[in-house]
């Protein structure tokens, strides 16, 4: 490929990024922002882990052992709201930033001052959520889907809740903007919207959900605002409001907002299964079209997560089969990545095991989602660890996996050098297995009858719970091998510009370390060989 | 970065205006629903 694309190579760095803070502060340099984003994610991934594992210390044996049962719910709700929107979004924006200008050629994001806006909102945000740890009251503690009436008794820290909230979507807001403007008018001409790679088609269409349901939830928490202290009733029975409404206005938001999470997951590991399988991707356009189905369904099946609240049969039955629905794209997109891998020349570099891994154990998620969607079974199952192992195998090994598949796959482009392959599979391989003695027996626990979000629970429960807290610590300090292949990332051999053998897409095109400006000058492909997967 | 042809420009704040406007109207309008339904 490097021969056909002509011009691209040039390296410009006559005016390189300036020296120290302010590089950082002031920087409207998609890589540089792309790097802010992944190491502010990675913080917060070992920030929400700490909470993890305080929850599953307390939960390693039946009755209370460390923590006050207030802050145990303190826990579970800033742990999930700093993974969401502290290190799972942030984390897929920080790749979006690095790789989509460079996959379709543009020299940096279209909208790069708001670039450095959106992401210098997120430590304000995260500063004022951690904060409320140390205020009267303590942090919120509600679950992260701050169900009124509930919310409202949240002590002082409830307005920085609400404020931290809503910089949150703002942040996600512009960065969705800038992602959209970018793709749709700074691609090179060539690159036709169905020839784009994978990634950049799922984060199209991850920016548009963003876009749609963001404002939403900032909507709904305005709502907790003026009904705490402006005198609305919007939630509030005593007044006339109506506390279920909050609960679909948040689900609105909140399903789309799994698949905000998912669908740049999908857009990663189909950018690395067709290189280390050296094949084109299986069903380019089908996956395309998957991933527009799937984003558009994610809009009609917001009731799955409240079948108990009460509502009408016909409802019920809508929400179900529409839930149900989701499998069909879910599953094109499964069977495209083995269509992919099927007589493949595979090898297993640990981008392509995390990837593999994902397919695997992101389908076990997706299995137990299935089986949540059945009306009967979920009113069994509703508020019961069967549905914390459920998101967690679609966001651990789903989510996280692929973004450790992103990382190892590109972080020689990035650094210039290869990783500690060894130490990269050990990762791989402690992360797998502990993920799966952490979360596995949980389907257990659910089915057993133990509720979530409880600091204590009865002794028949003892032993699957005691398995899954030694699978936590196992899991957290295994990633401490991440941090390590980090710190060592540049010690390793010097990688060429395609690293891999002959990978797919106009970021191989570019030398290893990636040039600080890239393509300053419109690039001109040969469509054949620059993208042989696409027609 | 490059400086971008008048165009291009154009086509960029066109179409983060509209994106902008799409996202406060979510904002609004689902407070309107709320408004209206309290």
């Amino acid at each position: 490929m490097t021969t056909a694309v002509a011009d691209a190579h040039e390296v410009h760095d006559d005016h390189g990024p300036e020296k120290g803070l302010r590089r950082w502060l002031f920087t409207t340099n998609h890589k540089d922002i792309g790097t802010m984003y992944l190491v502010f994610s990675l913080t917060m991934f070992f920030v929400g882990g700490f909470m993890a594992l305080i929850i599953r210390s307390e939960l390693a044996q039946p009755g209370l052992q460390f923590v006050h049962p207030e802050f145990f719910n303190s826990m579970t709700t800033m742990h999930a709201l700093v993974m969401v929107f502290g290190a799972v979004m942030p984390a897929f924006v920080g790749l979006a930033n690095w790789m989509i200008p460079m996959q379709i050629g543009a020299p940096d994001m279209a909208l790069p001052r708001m670039n450095n806006w959106s992401f210098w909102i997120l430590p304000v945000a995260f500063g004022i959520l951690i904060s409320t740890l140390f205020m009267p009251g303590g942090a919120p503690a509600s679950g992260w889907t701050m169900y009124p009436p509930l919310v409202l008794q949240t002590g002082d820290a409830f307005p920085f809740l609400i404020f931290s909230v809503h910089l949150m979507g703002i942040s996600s807001i512009m960065g969705a903007i800038n992602i959209i403007v970018t793709i749709i008018n700074m691609r090179t001409h060539e690159m036709t919207l169905i020839r784009m790679p994978m990634f950049v088609w799922t984060w199209l269409i991850t920016a548009y959900l963003l876009l749609a349901v963001m404002p939403v939830l900032a909507g709904a928490v305005t709502m907790l605002l003026t009904d705490q202290f402006f005198g609305t009733s919007f939630f509030l029975a005593a007044g006339g409001g109506d506390p279920v409404m909050f609960q679909h206005i948040f689900w609105f938001f909140g399903h789309p907002e799994v698949y905000i999470m998912i669908l740049p997951a999908f857009g990663v590991v189909s950018e690395i299964i067709p290189t280390f399988s050296r094949k084109p991707l299986f069903g380019h356009d089908s996956m395309v079209y998957a991933a527009a189905s799937i984003a558009f369904l994610s809009f009609i099946v917001w009731a799955h997560h409240m079948f108990t609240v009460g509502m009408p049969l016909t409802g019920q039955m809508f929400f179900m089969f529409a839930t149900m629905l989701i499998a069909v794209p879910t599953g094109v997109k499964v069977f495209n990545w083995v269509g992919t891998m099927w007589r493949g020349s595979m090898t297993f570099e640990t981008p392509m095991l995390f990837a593999l891994a994902f397919v695997f154990l992101f389908t076990i998620g997706g299995f137990s989602g299935l089986m949540l969607a059945i009306v009967p079974a979920d009113i069994q199952y509703h508020d019961s660890y069967f549905v914390v192992a459920h998101f967690h195998y679609v966001l651990v090994p789903g989510s996280i996996f692929a973004l450790m598949a992103g990382a190892y796959y590109w972080l020689p482009k990035w650094t210039g050098h290869m990783y500690n392959e060894w130490a990269g599979k050990l990762h791989f391989w402690l992360s797998t297995i502990f993920v799966n003695v952490t979360f596995f027996p949980m389907h257990f626990l659910g089915l057993a009858g133990m509720p979530r979000r409880i600091p204590d629970y009865s002794t028949q429960f003892a032993d699957f719970n005691m398995i899954a807290s030694i699978g936590a610590m196992g899991f957290g300090l295994s990633q401490l091998v991440f941090v390590y292949v980090l710190l060592t990332a540049k010690q390793g051999e010097k990688a060429t510009a395609e690293v891999w053998d002959s990978p797919k897409g106009l970021e191989w095109t570019v030398p290893s370390p990636a040039p600080y400006h890239t393509f300053d000058e419109p690039v001109h492909v040969d469509r054949t060989v620059a993208f042989p997967q696409n027609p | 970065m490059t400086e971008l042809d008048s165009e291009t420009r154009k086509g960029i704040r066109r179409t983060a205006l509209i994106l902008a406007a799409i996202a406060l109207s979510f904002y609004l309008g689902f407070i309107l629903i709320g408004v209206l339904n309290a």
